[in-house]
């Protein structure tokens, strides 16, 4: 039986979705250069490298490592690449209270970030028989509280100032 | 004012390197992916659809190794009808049901040789679980030339399920002791 699995969609698809993810956060946090670390591009850029590396053993063992597998590692890079969108939404609405650009990062990055990761997941159909049903909807859960989150961000943003003032005044 | 220019040179030298070195990341996994994609893969796997000697197995007969094939040695008595009630199964032991058919490819002796006058016929009928016929496979003689069966049409094997096949043979009468080769293919749909 000869099996061409041409247009099928791979597991590896999501390590190539989470290189991308890498490559645009380091682009980005170089053009924002004055609000982040000056390691930060360079580290996404090893990040996206690890993944090139990762979809190169992938393939040359392919017979090795069974679908199962290879969808977990590069659904796993895919949460980590998602992770550090996240974290970075975080880290201007939290810790640099930068509203403003934690708003576009929201609406431009992190919401179409999730968006598009969970649409290629529930597309992903080949695993959906095998793998644990709960995983996936605990998966789905988060993407919609995160993305939920970055929209009340967007929206109140006086809430998260005023959650970090009642803090500071529990401090004091 | 030049040193602002200077960190403007700075800051856009270290994009376009980050940027150059972005597309390449990015093509090159691209194009490992584009690699698994269109890597067409080879899987050996056993037959779905295969022999199983039935209770009626001739003597002298052959059943290969992996079931894909089978020597049977049929007898034919002068005439009288010699029948084989169940000297043969196909078996799908697959859980999804297949179509399979009959094919003729060769016999021997050749029409025209006077050895073809020795038989009369040898009939294959494929029945089902129940003993009802699915398709009809007759060799028949006319003078010293065979009548060869058409190819038969597609019958669906439910899965896990044996079918028999039925054989009836006759020799004309005052036959010699003459030997005939039927070949004959099942062609199975995956």
């Amino acid at each position: 039986m000869v099996v061409v699995t041409s247009f099928v969609l791979q597991p590896e698809f999501f390590a190539l979705l989470g290189i991308d993810l890498f490559l645009l956060l380091s682009l980005l946090s170089c053009l924002l250069d004055e609000r982040f670390p000056k390691a930060i591009p360079y580290i996404y850029q090893l990040a996206a490298i690890y993944g090139f590396g990762h979809l190169l053993i992938s393939r040359n063992f392919l017979d090795m490592f069974g679908e199962y597998t290879r969808f977990w590692y590069s659904f796993l890079y895919l949460v980590i690449a998602l992770a550090n969108v996240v974290a970075v939404n975080v880290y201007f609405a939290v810790l640099k209270r930068q509203n403003t650009i934690a708003k576009i990062w929201s609406v431009a990055i992190t919401f179409p970030s999730i968006l598009v990761a969970v649409y290629f997941v529930m597309q992903y159909s080949s695993m959906q028989n095998s793998m644990p049903s709960i995983m996936l909807q605990i998966s789905l859960l988060i993407s919609a509280c995160v993305i939920g989150l970055s929209l009340i961000i967007l929206a109140r943003p006086e809430i998260i100032r005023k959650l970090l003032h009642k803090r500071k005044e529990v401090i004091r | 004012m030049n040193l602002r220019n200077n960190r403007f040179a700075k800051k856009s030298v270290k994009l376009l390197i980050l940027l150059l070195s972005s597309l390449l990341i990015a093509s090159a996994s691209a194009a490992v992916y584009y690699s698994m994609i269109m890597q067409p893969s080879v899987t050996v796997t056993g037959a779905t659809i295969v022999f199983a000697s039935g209770t009626d197995f001739p003597g002298g007969s052959a059943l290969g190794s992996n079931s894909t094939w089978v020597s049977l040695a049929l007898k034919a008595y002068p005439n009288a009808t010699l029948i084989y009630d169940q000297p043969l199964n196909i078996s799908n032991t697959d859980s999804a049901s297949h179509t399979f058919r009959l094919r003729h490819i060769s016999i021997t002796p050749a029409s025209g040789t006077a050895e073809v006058a020795n038989f009369t016929f040898f009939n294959f009928v494929v029945e089902n679980t129940d003993g009802a016929a699915q398709a009809s496979f007759n060799y028949t003689v006319s003078g010293t030339t065979w009548t060869t069966p058409t190819t038969t049409s597609y019958m669906t094997l439910p899965p896990n399920t044996q079918w028999i096949i039925y054989v009836e043979t006759k020799a004309a009468a005052g036959a010699n002791a003459v030997t005939a080769n039927l070949q004959i293919s099942v062609d199975v749909t995956q």
